[in-house]
């Protein structure tokens, strides 16, 4: 991995250049108050002084709808898979979001592979950035951080007087050698860099007071903890958590007819496990009847299940969850909380 | 064979039916698709043979209720378009009121020409077999109803809050922008119209089968809503929704 640096004003050249040259450039805009990722029609669009974005880039990979196939009814009935993966330059891209592609990449491309998931992905170029924490951010409680090597192909730091772009890929380095005017890092923008960094860790208020790492085990112990019946009570099933995770990727299928009733398409649109529907199977039979019971089994899945699977938190800890929760229900105050009863019950 | 298909209305402003002649284009392949026999908003034939019924309004008259009921015998499939049809709408509001008062506020000294009951929806009096939610309904999701019909199937409407669609839409929250909304627990399927369009959501398709109204009233509160605006704003559509299907 190679470290290079630009001026500020290059910066703004590159996305430039970026914008106009390649297919497709996204990145965070303003909507209201906030920030979403939208196409950028010039450089004046992107706003890289951002926390958090609604929805995550994950929407890029894995919209909250799409076509999965075209048919026609008849024997035998013609079916076309439908396959839109168009070339994006994804711009911004903050650590914690960069780990949640990371987890995306293991559910839809690892054991079982997403076609539709795969194309996309690899059509995507993604230029990171760093990010300014708010109180809802706790990306320093599950490593999600830093940016790690393998997960961009460009990542840039603003050091004060000029950015730092590490270069994480072949494809990131063509697009700098390119598009930008860059020059080799100094002993000082190294250290410039790492005074960033150590000043974000410490600007990261919210945490979990456990090792990621023993979480797993502590939520094996506290599976009938009455928190989960107070989560329960406050819990909209609203879905609103599902829906903003960068994480969550379960989804439902379904036909749409035309009004000719012979031809149609199958879609494929986001599902969350704490709608109430979400586990009603076949005659009818929810297996997660209640709130609190898919409101634990949220927590279990990002914390128990796909961590023991796949070795890793499947939460980033960028906090959307907890912005999103009109009911105030948030990772840091839940594991706190079964932190705290399991210590009070081992004393 | 096409199949049979009548509309009827009882107490409602008829703005559903109007969103189905509004319809136009796909009004043309909708009525292609069946026989109208009956609709009285945009034709003038009329019989009595239809297997198919797409009722609005609520019931609001004594003297509604055969009306409905031989309706009801005739359809094989009777759907409830509408809020007023699907939840008794903003007619019920009145509910909350004694009638006289009601009658007196609407026909001042004309009063006692005039007689109502409490306004229910179509459900209080006869089995429903499907509704289309909605004030006014969504075209799109009346097409995919009428769809379904014709298929055979029943129509499934979501059992989620309007919170899925508009956080798909990638919406700023409605209580981010300093208002209060009913979205958390109103049913969706209008792809979060108003919410999209700079509104808030004043549930006019009803509650979601499982709403949580205690916690959802708790935040209403959080965000500075008297208990008599939480009352109202919960009266305003769903007053009827104990009854409703």
């Amino acid at each position: 991995m190679t470290l290079r640096v630009m001026e500020k004003g290059d910066l703004a050249s590159f996305v430039e250049r970026l914008i106009a040259s390649e297919p497709g450039a996204v990145g965070p805009v303003r909507k209201d108050g906030k920030h979403v990722f939208a196409r950028l029609a010039s450089v004046e669009d992107l706003d890289l002084a951002y926390t958090t974005t609604l929805l995550p880039p994950k929407k890029y990979l894995f919209p909250p709808q799409e076509t999965l196939l075209r048919f026609r009814l008849g024997a035998p009935p013609v079916v076309e898979p439908v396959l839109e993966a168009p070339p994006l330059v994804v711009i911004g891209v903050h650590p914690c979001d960069l780990r949640g592609i990371w987890a995306t990449d293991r559910a839809f491309g690892d054991d079982h592979v997403d076609t539709n998931y795969r194309a996309r992905r690899e059509a995507i170029t993604l230029i990171g950035a760093d990010c300014l924490p708010d109180e809802h951010c706790f990306c320093t409680s599950v490593g999600s951080h830093l940016p790690e090597p393998a997960s961009f192909d460009l990542f840039v730091t603003d050091i004060g007087d000029a950015v730092t772009v590490e270069i994480g890929s072949e494809r990131g380095r063509a697009l700098l050698e390119r598009y930008a005017r860059s020059r080799e890092a100094t002993a000082a923008d190294l250290a410039g860099l790492q005074k960033r960094r150590h000043a974000k860790e410490a600007a990261v208020k919210a945490r979990l007071n456990v090792d990621v790492q023993m979480l797993p085990l502590l939520l094996e112990s506290v599976s009938t903890s009455p928190l989960w019946e107070q989560l329960g009570a406050k819990c909209l099933s609203c879905g609103n958590c599902n829906l903003v995770c960068p994480t969550c990727y379960c989804f439902d299928v379904g036909d749409l007819m035309q009004l000719n009733l012979e031809e149609g398409e199958r879609i494929r649109r986001w599902d969350g496990c704490t709608l109430v529907d979400f586990a009603t199977v076949a005659g009818g039979h929810n297996f997660r009847r209640e709130a609190k019971s898919r409101v634990r089994h949220r927590y279990y899945r990002k914390f128990q299940y796909l961590m023991t699977r796949y070795g890793r938190s499947f939460c980033t800890g960028c906090g959307r969850c907890s912005r999103s929760c009109l009911a105030h229900i948030n990772p840091p105050e839940t594991i706190n909380a079964l932190l705290a009863e399991a210590e009070r019950e081992e004393a | 064979m096409r199949p049979k298909v009548a509309v009827f209305d009882f107490g409602c402003c008829e703005g559903c039916q109007l969103q189905l002649v509004n319809l136009e284009e796909a009004l043309l392949d909708l009525v292609g698709l069946v026989d109208v026999r009956q609709w009285r908003e945009a034709m003038s034939e009329h019989a009595d043979d239809y297997e198919i019924a797409l009722v609005e309004g609520s019931i609001t008259r004594e003297s509604e209720i055969p009306r409905l009921e031989a309706i009801r015998r005739q359809a094989k499939v009777l759907v409830a378009l509408g809020a007023c049809a699907h939840t008794g709408g903003i007619n019920a509001m009145k509910n909350h009121m004694p009638m006289e008062q009601a009658l007196e506020i609407v026909y001042g000294d004309k009063a006692r020409w005039f007689d109502t009951i409490p306004a229910r929806p179509l459900s209080a009096y006869v089995p429903v077999d499907a509704a289309v939610p909605g004030c006014p309904v969504d075209r799109q999701e009346l097409v995919e109803v009428v769809k379904a019909l014709l298929m055979g199937v029943t129509p499934a409407l979501p059992t989620y809050p309007v919170c899925v669609e508009c956080k798909m839409a990638e919406n700023v929250c409605v209580f981010d922008l300093g208002l209060t909304c009913m979205g958390p627990v109103t049913r969706a399927g209008c792809r979060a119209r108003c919410p999209s369009n700079g509104n808030r959501c004043l549930g006019c398709r009803g509650l979601v089968p499982e709403p949580n109204a205690n916690a959802h009233k708790e935040i209403l509160a959080e965000h500075g809503r008297t208990v008599e605006d939480i009352l109202a704003e919960y009266r305003m559509f769903v007053s009827s929704a104990e009854v409703a299907q």
